[in-house]
């Protein structure tokens, strides 16, 4: 029998989906917006009889993640902006280490401790890292409920798969709202961990997870390695959705719920004759730059909006590369970018161009 | 008959990295003689530290992960929460487990985390050269207090095995030294019991080594071992200040 | 015979064996450990020595390798 959609909170969807993907262990600390994970979970957590822990801070309660799937377990944790900064050295490790890791951050507004606002402000400290040494995150973003569930089975998924941290980016308005989403079942194969988990040195010499590497040579290895994994996941996983861009001449790009409405102003645009097309990168990292590249020898405007400063639209000047103009619509924190003021932007771009003579 | 030889669960081959005379030597020894009497070493998981305590998994043929400065015991948490049938343990400095880690390895004890926590106490920052620590007693000169540790900059040290046996979920803390031969065997009976309450299921076991470092100290090692007795275990009683099974 | 073994790759010099034995057995050699130290021997022509194992206890780096009783 075909599963009835459900009205599901963001927040209560990705957790669902999370004991659905076989998560054993879940720990955190409340931060809002994302504080409903943690606690649908310390009930849901117990009564399957799995891993549950108010961590005494996110510094302990991402430790307490590496912990967990250094044995082979799934575990999870979940927070928002200012308080994933606190975990950028785990992360870092654990991408060192090559732990499936998987995060949850949906994101509010910063700078520091700003305030629980939805906001796209934590691009660059997931897709660049805040932590230290080269290493990437493998970075899924949805922009619907249904998406949230989705995507968290694709981090659980491809965290074990790949050995890498997996954060799922995203942020107060979709922790926030409810959508009719459906959950499904976990639709991806468990994968063989015995390889390296650490399970007790039974029949075998003692493991070792670690980062440390004393020996320059082992370092660069090591390092080399990472990143020759790193071109796999950019090969295997890159993700994005794209509507309208063959022929389009303005090309809206955006991540996350700010997609929602480039959809809708695409429509509006359409209607009054501009052809818009819309790009949106799924994983952003890896990010689709060899499809924008493709898309930017017909297109020549690019249009980012995002709810930040503008991060985003540093990955997309790399990947037109020049051949196309890139501009930004956006607005830093706080409420979203309306279908209306993203119509008004683009006019306005496009108008510029056309008095400039570009 | 052999009464004496190299724990298995220590790597065949492995060398000590530690400087000499560095008691270090003697906590992993019988850490790892421990594992075998208790014939742990296919069930345990070690998580290791930052500082010279980070090299334990080159000595122990067990399975281990080096957590970052200070979440030792977070890790742990996470390893014992995904797989409770283990025997999963710490090995720390006091660096680690008590200044940077104070929050991590407090909270495991209050949580009555079944765990163990090793902490190797040699009143200073060993790795970097000797810098003021979160157990530097009042008077010592360090790099960073070249003067001497005084209160009223300084503040005061930490009183590790106290401090872990005031949290309820503690079973069994307690302070040992490895300056002298009785030392060394009361110091193994600690720590047998500080595995045995996580084996038991009854909470969080503890011991705080008081340990040398003869290179930072700049000491020789038996003036080392002389400085553990007359300077530090007067501030850092030996002793057992929580057990719940006595 | 109770007696002991040292290994002089793993000795570092730091001499806590030498006031460790009651039967002062173990003294400073002439020969000069990779680190550039005088090791260590036991010496034992009585035939003193009882396996008490104190020096291996508390060798740090676990150069008395064995002890026989």
């Amino acid at each position: 029998m075909e599963e009835t959609k459900q009205l599901l909170k963001g927040n209560y969807a990705i957790a669902q989906a999370a004991i659905n993907a076989g998560c054993e262990c879940y720990f955190g600390y409340p931060i809002t917006p994302q504080t409903e994970i943690g606690e649908y979970l310390s009930e849901k957590m117990y009564e399957l009889n799995r891993g549950y822990v108010c961590a005494e801070s996110e510094l302990a309660a991402i430790n307490m993640v590496i912990g967990a799937v250094s044995t082979g377990a799934k575990a999870m944790t979940s927070s928002s902006s200012c308080a994933v900064a606190l975990m950028q050295e785990a992360l870092s490790y654990a991408c060192s280490d090559e732990l499936p890791v998987v995060l949850v951050n949906v994101m509010r507004a910063g700078p520091g401790l700003g305030y629980i606002y939805p906001a796209q402000g934590d691009y660059n400290q997931t897709v660049y890292g805040g932590g230290n040494g080269d290493y990437k995150l493998t970075v899924l973003a949805p922009s619907t409920v249904q998406e949230c569930i989705d995507l968290t089975y694709k981090a659980f998924y491809l965290a074990q798969k790949y050995r890498n941290p997996t954060v799922l980016l995203a942020d107060g308005l979709l922790g926030q709202m409810m959508e009719p989403a459906v959950f499904g079942e976990y639709p991806y194969p468990e994968i063989d961990n015995s390889s390296w988990a650490l399970t007790g040195a039974k029949g075998r010499a003692g493991r070792r997870i670690r980062s440390l590497a004393p020996d320059e040579n082992e370092q660069i290895i090591h390092v080399e390695k990472l990143f020759e994994k790193y071109e796999i996941i950019a090969n295997e996983t890159t993700e994005w959705e794209e509507f309208g861009c063959e022929d389009a001449d303005v090309i809206l790009v955006a991540f996350g719920s700010m997609t929602r409405n480039i959809k809708a102003a695409m429509r509006v645009l359409r209607k009054e004759g501009l052809k818009v097309g819309v790009f949106r990168p799924i994983t952003l990292s890896p990010f689709p730059d060899k499809r924008l590249n493709e898309l930017a020898d017909k297109c020549e405007k690019f249009i980012v909006v995002e709810m930040n400063m503008g991060q985003m639209i540093r990955d997309v000047k790399l990947a037109v590369n020049g051949k196309s103009s890139v501009d930004l619509i956006n607005r830093p924190v706080g409420q979203w970018l309306s279908v209306e003021e993203i119509t008004d932007g683009v006019k306005k771009i496009v108008l510029e161009k056309i008095h400039a003579g570009v | 008959m052999q009464v004496f030889k190299i724990p298995n669960s220590i790597k065949k081959g492995s060398m000590y990295t530690f400087c000499s005379g560095c008691d270090h030597g003697i906590a992993v020894r019988l850490a790892a003689e421990l594992i075998d009497e208790l014939n742990l070493k296919e069930k345990t998981i070690c998580t290791t530290s930052i500082g010279c305590s980070v090299f334990l998994y080159d000595f122990l043929d067990v399975d281990c992960i080096e957590a970052p400065h200070g979440r030792a015991m977070a890790e742990a948490t996470g390893v014992k929460r995904a797989r409770p049938d283990k025997f999963v343990f710490t090995y720390q400095g006091d660096g680690d487990f008590a200044s940077i880690g104070l929050a991590e390895s407090t909270h495991a004890a209050l949580r009555g985390e079944n765990l163990t926590g090793i902490c190797i106490n040699n009143t200073t920052y060993g790795m970097t050269g000797g810098q003021l620590g979160p157990t530097t007693i009042l008077g010592q000169k360090t790099t960073t207090s070249p003067m001497g540790r005084f209160k009223e900059t300084y503040g005061y040290p930490v009183k590790i095995a106290e401090h872990i046996a005031l949290c309820e979920g503690t079973a069994y803390s307690a302070r040992v030294a490895l300056d002298t031969i009785t030392h060394i065997n009361e110091a193994k009976k600690a720590l047998k019991k500080a595995y045995q309450v996580q084996l038991d299921g009854l909470g969080y076991g503890f011991v705080e080594i008081l340990s040398t470092c003869p290179t930072n100290w700049k000491m020789t090692p038996e003036e080392a071992h002389e400085r553990v007795r007359n300077e530090l275990i007067p501030v850092f009683p030996l002793g057992v200040y929580k057990d719940i099974t006595a | 015979m109770a007696h002991i073994v040292i290994d002089e790759n793993r000795c570092k010099s730091c001499f806590i064996c030498l006031s460790t034995c009651p039967k002062g057995l173990i003294k400073k050699s002439d020969k000069v450990s990779k680190l550039g130290d005088n090791l260590v021997e036991f010496v034992d022509n009585a035939g003193e020595c009882v396996g008490c194992a104190m020096c291996a206890k508390r060798c740090p780096d676990m150069a008395i390798v064995e002890v026989h009783r």
